[in-house]
């Protein structure tokens, strides 16, 4: 059976290997989309919406067009269709037409010879709009009378939903302890280190164009050029260069890609556009300001009997992906544990901002946050250890959960006993200085979107091996390596499948003319999907290089395997072929050899008939847990974190060494998150908008992290693997936030907890104690 | 990619002199230290000087002397030197301590003392590129007619927010100046004014040459609250130098940055002269802090919270060093 995991015959060292791209990175010789050869090309720059909403009554460019340098000027004339990456929900022009919705929405483009050029030329574009009111949280844009951002959403809102899975009134009938928690979190944003680039070249001659895009999903991207452009798909090539990070930030096709290629094709020629910090996060896609309100019943012994949440979620002024994270914020509530009912409702609102977006974790995190921050804050009134409450609800694999998602493999209580362990919990809980605390959660994440975005009918991924007369093997695909080591991936799950060394294996990846289209870089779906494809792909070759070395050797086949890149006999020392000879054998009367692998999630895996029920739906959970140890200034709210402990469930690690780099990256971006990162918009505009004061922390506030590796070996998993990359975020905030109310009891119902709102929260804290402490007589 | 830095000319003079009379020309010139402050605002259009001067090539900004009077410390000394040098760090750790705790490595190893006394005070609603201000409406302090943190006033209320001044203000440090009058000193303190948008007593021309602080021995230290630890500005940075005899107070000057338009030195604090350190003064040293720190809303970081921990940061360092100062004593 493929999916055994190779166990020791590995032929790669079993603490893993470093990237296949690593040493192009630390040395500089990889190149990102900025750095790309671009002498000659034209100079693009966005012309950007002052106001939060209006209407636009005159678009003037003829001065700007007349500028000496000047080569195209382009505008919502230009382009006449909407782009999304949602089929249902595409209600965004590329470059405004008739509405502004945001401050800093894409109004008009130029390309001119250089920058300077170019920024005179939006100088001398006059804009004329009527402002309309603008509404800037969800209160005001739901309230009675508020103007529509959209016509047809009535309300602002984008999409509601309304699930109930079991009794949920039944459930908190059977409670011992029922509580309620209103917790809000931040908007953050992926604050990836490459800012936007694009680099697009329009042949006149033969009406094609080549896009190179810092995109994780050159596959969306290549169809919304299609769509906006009005070309045909076969003339658009769409290439992605080294990318410096995603994180959600590129997983559908932006606006600024578009107006890149809509300038080249107006210039007949070639545009680099390179957007600023400001604009980078502008552009945004991230994760929503979200207001949840949770409410849990819990037995006396811990057993949660019902859960019911309601999220409102700030979704700025157009759909992207809004639907798919209103819909995950409730489908993960699920499939983490063992809940009787659910009841679940969502409103994703539309507000006069960025347009927000998938975020690692995409949908989870903050529902999460809120349903973990409530579970401790109720095993603590019950008196109970919070990992001996997580311990009564674990779920038994393989079992489809209430909302019909499965749930195959389910490492979560050996991840528990690791860190619980790890951090020497039992001995040191309650017994830490004042002003230190231990605190911890638990987190999950899909596989892969068990039903894509775009149903064609096609596998889910598609892996192409070329093997030619040297001997060499190149991996095609189309998955976009965006840093998190995919195409590394692709090299192990093909060199242990075939029993060769890694360095026999290219890889070919996110080139439209030359890789199998893939779907992309998101929900995690890559080392699942097309590693599957991949090693689907190598047993093909290797069944074919097989046959030629029995030949050769005349030898049974059904007796032969190669292991560390030499075809020999199961049996039987006998005379060993190579492997570059076994190719040469293979290539008689057949020429270079091409085969290709796939993989499809069977239809019972694609999630409940419920509307929207594919949401969430996956082949595999990821499941993590960590502790996380606090020291809480009293005198000036600052939250040191001293120590992490994270184990995740990722079925198997195919590269332990890429492994403990995504589960230390997500705990780093949940620490984030937790700790200080938040968008702040002042009357709509940006003030974040720089790393100066969006603050992601620096390395010196940055705990040790230990990572543990639990492999619950998933039955379809490649290798038995899971997702890695995603799962472990989640957890943090909770564990931090438990944390802190183990150090100094106080309760945050807000992340980021900055040091101005822990200072909030010790003021209440001593507030109420003064309170309680006075005799009853003097508190009226 | 950024925004393009407006045109300008570089000038590198050798000497003070040859600076001062490139700073005087007409058509506005500006200082070039280490450009950590200068460049970033320059790519945000908040100014489009037509000559930048260099410092660089000044020889003698780069010296540290040490004598058994002052140290002298020329203007175009780094703060990574100034963080490593041994002599400043034994007998000024407060200078020491500021220079550590600005922006990270990086800058430290460009930026100078003298661009940081001279940095520009900061307002969220000020450094933002051309493109946020124009979006905004121009304020005050861009030149246009409105304040967006009080509108009602007429005055720019953006903080001073370098963090080495109050360690100089409060070790007494007095600043050399070369200008078009010639030479004169001024005492740090008097260095600056309450108006975010003329927060310094400097001429156009006027030249930092370098920092003179008294040799004899005080007790000092700097605290400073940021959000995350490294790359970030002080919502409020407390100095804190003192002497005492036989375990009280016989000097002490607090001085506070981050949270008005210039850093200063709190006064009333002769009341707690010749008292030991106890919760009681510290108390009252508290009080005074909160009393006289003027923060507004131009950092996204509330107000309200800077004012608290401005006292809170001046409270401990009072307090360690006091401790400390009465374990030499026994
Ligand atoms: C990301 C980031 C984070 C930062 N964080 C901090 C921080 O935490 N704390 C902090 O204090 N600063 C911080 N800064 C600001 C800056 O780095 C420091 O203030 C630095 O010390 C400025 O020194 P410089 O030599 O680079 O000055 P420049 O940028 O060269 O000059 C600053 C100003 O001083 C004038 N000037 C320079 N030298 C003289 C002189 N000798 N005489 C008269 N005028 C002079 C210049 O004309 C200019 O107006 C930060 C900057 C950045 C970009
Ligand atoms: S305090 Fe007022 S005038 Fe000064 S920079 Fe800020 S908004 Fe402008």
């Amino acid at each position: 059976m493929h999916n055994a995991p190779p166990g020791r015959r590995r032929p790669t060292p079993a603490a893993g290997v470093p990237l296949i791209d690593g040493i192009d990175k630390v040395t500089g010789r990889a190149r990102y989309t900025a750095d790309l050869e671009h002498r000659g090309a034209l100079v693009g720059r966005i012309l950007r919406s002052p106001v939060g909403h209006g209407e636009i009554l005159r678009l003037d460019v003829t001065r700007a067009r007349r500028l000496e340098g000047v080569v195209a000027v382009v505008t919502g004339e230009d382009c006449r269709h909407t782009y999304g990456v949602l089929p249902v929900a595409m209600n965004e022009y590329p470059l405004a037409r008739g509405k502004v919705r945001y401050r800093g929405e894409p109004v008009a483009a130029v390309a001119a010879i250089d920058a300077e050029t170019a920024a005179r030329a939006l100088a001398l574009i006059e804009l004329e709009v009527r402002e309309l009111p603008a509404h800037y949280d969800t209160a005001s844009a739901r309230a009675p009378g508020a103007v529509l951002l959209h016509e047809d959403r009535p309300g602002n809102i984008e999409r509601a939903v309304h699930h109930v899975f079991g009794d949920p009134a039944a459930g908190f009938a059977t409670a011992d302890l029922v509580r309620e928690a209103c917790i809000d979190c931040a908007e953050v944003n992926h604050a990836q280190i490459e800012p936007h680039a694009a680099l697009a070249e329009y042949d006149p001659q033969t009406a094609r164009l080549t896009m190179q895009s810092v995109s994780q999903v050159t596959f969306y991207l290549h169809l919304m050029l299609a769509r906006c452009l009005q070309m045909e798909e076969s003339r658009i090539r769409v290439i992605k260069p080294f990318v410096g990070g995603g994180f959600g930030a590129r997983v559908e096709a932006l606006n600024f890609e578009i107006v890149t290629a809509m300038l080249a094709r107006a210039a007949e020629g070639r545009v680099l556009m390179e957007l600023t910090r400001e604009e980078t996060f502008i552009t945004h896609r991230a994760r929503p300001q979200t207001s949840v309100r949770i409410k849990l019943g819990l037995t006396r012994d811990g057993r949660l009997t019902a859960c019911e949440c309601e999220v409102v979620q700030r979704g700025g002024a157009y759909a992207g992906y809004g639907i798919i994270t209103i819909l995950y914020a409730g489908a993960l509530l699920h499939g983490l544990y063992d809940i009787p009912a659910v009841k679940y409702d969502g409103y994703r609102v539309y507000t006069n901002l960025p347009p927000c977006g998938a975020m690692r974790g995409h949908g989870s995190v903050d529902t999460r946050h809120a349903f973990e921050v409530l579970l401790d804050r109720m095993a603590r009134e019950l008196g109970l250890d919070p990992f001996a409450v997580r311990r009564r609800n674990l779920l038994v694999a393989p079992t489809r959960t209430l909302n019909e998602l499965a749930v195959n493999s389910y490492g979560l209580a050996d991840c528990l006993d690791r860190v619980e362990e790890a951090s020497g919990w039992r001995g040191r809980r309650g017994h830490l200085p004042r002003g230190k605390g231990l605190g911890m959660a638990c987190s999950h994440y899909v596989s892969g979107a068990a039903k894509p975005i775009h149903w064609t009918g096609e596998p889910h991924a598609v892996v192409n091996l070329k093997l030619d007369w040297d001997g060499s093997v190149t991996a095609l695909t189309g998955a976009a390596d965006i840093g998190q080591g995919s195409s590394t991936m692709v090299a192990i799950a093909v060199a242990e499948t075939l029993g060769v060394p890694i360095e026999r294996i290219r890889v070919v990846a996110g080139d439209s003319a030359t890789t199998p289209k893939d779907n992309g870089a998101y929900s995690s779906r890559i080392t699942f999907m097309v590693g599957n494809a991949a090693i689907d792909a190598a047993r093909r070759l290797k069944k074919l290089l097989i046959a030629a070395a029995a030949h050769k050797l005349g030898e049974d086949p059904e007796n032969l395997d190669c292991l560390g890149g030499l075809f020999g006999s199961t049996r039987a020392t006998q005379t060993t072929l190579s492997f570059a000879d076994a190719a040469k054998a293979a290539l008689v009367n057949e020429g270079t050899l091409t085969v290709k692998g796939t993989f499809t999630c069977p239809p019972e895996a694609q999630g409940g008939k419920h509307k929207g029920g594919a949401v969430g739906s996956t082949m595999g959970f990821s499941y993590g847990a960590q502790v996380v140890e606090v020291s809480v200034d009293e005198a000036t709210g600052r939250i040191v974190v001293e120590r992490v402990w994270i184990a995740l469930d990722c079925g198997f690690a195919i590269n332990p060494l890429a492994v403990r780099g995504q589960i230390e990256g997500s705990v780093w971006m949940g620490m984030g998150q937790a700790l200080m990162e938040e968008t702040r918009y002042l009357d709509g505009m940006p003030a974040h908008a720089s790393l100066l004061e969006y603050h992601v922390p620096t390395s010196v506030d940055s705990p040790p992290i230990e990572a543990y590796i639990v492999e619950s070996i998933d039955p379809n998993g490649p290798f038995g693997a899971k997702e890695t990359s995603e799962g472990a975020l989640a957890g943090f905030a909770p564990a931090l936030i438990a944390a802190v109310a183990d150090a100094l009891d106080v309760d945050l119902d807000q992340l980021p907890a900055t040091p101005d709102r822990v200072m909030d929260a010790l003021v209440a804290r001593r507030r109420r104690q003064r309170l309680q402490h006075q005799p009853a007589g003097d508190a009226k | 990619m950024t925004a393009p830095l407006p045109p300008f000319r570089v000038l590198r003079p050798q000497a003070i002199e040859a600076a001062v009379a490139a700073g005087a020309a007409p058509g506005g010139a500006r200082y070039l230290a280490g450009g950590t402050d200068l460049l970033v605002n320059l790519r945000r259009g908040l100014l489009a000087p037509a000559v930048l001067i260099d410092l660089g090539g000044i020889a003698e900004f780069a010296d540290i002397r040490c004598t058994d009077q002052r140290t002298r410390i020329g203007s175009g000394v780094t703060l990574a030197r100034l963080a490593t040098d041994p002599a400043v760090g034994a007998r000024h750790p407060a200078l020491r301590a500021a220079a550590v705790a600005v922006a990270a490595p990086g800058h430290r190893n460009l930026a100078t003392i003298g661009g940081n006394l001279c940095a520009d005070t900061r307002c969220i609603y000020y450094n933002q590129s051309e493109w946020w201000r124009r979006a905004n409406g121009i304020c005050l302090k861009s030149g246009g007619e409105i304040c967006h943190v009080a509108p009602e006033g007429k005055r720019c209320h953006a903080a001073f927010s370098g963090d080495l001044a109050p360690a100089l203000i409060a070790l007494d440090a007095v600043a050399e100046i070369a200008g078009p009058g010639g030479r004169r000193r001024i005492a740090c303190a008097d260095l600056y004014a309450e108006d975010g948008r003329a927060h310094l007593q400097l001429g156009g021309a006027d030249l930092i040459t370098a920092i003179e602080l008294p040799a004899e021995p005080v007790r000092s230290g700097y605290l400073k609250e940021r959000v995350r630890q490294a790359f970030d500005f002080p919502l409020a940075g407390v100095a804190v130098a003192l002497a005492t005899e036989t375990g009280r107070l016989s000097m002490l000057r607090v001085a506070i940055t981050g949270t008005n338009s210039r850093p200063f030195l709190v006064e009333n604090t002769a009341a707690l002269l010749g008292r030991a350190v106890d919760e009681e003064l510290l108390g009252q040293l508290d009080k005074l802090v909160q009393k006289q720190v003027r923060p507004m809303r131009t950092t996204l970081t509330p107000a309200g919270y800077r004012r608290i921990v401005a006292a809170a940061l001046a409270r401990r360092l009072l307090a360690s060093l006091g401790a400390s100062a009465a374990a030499s004593v026994a």
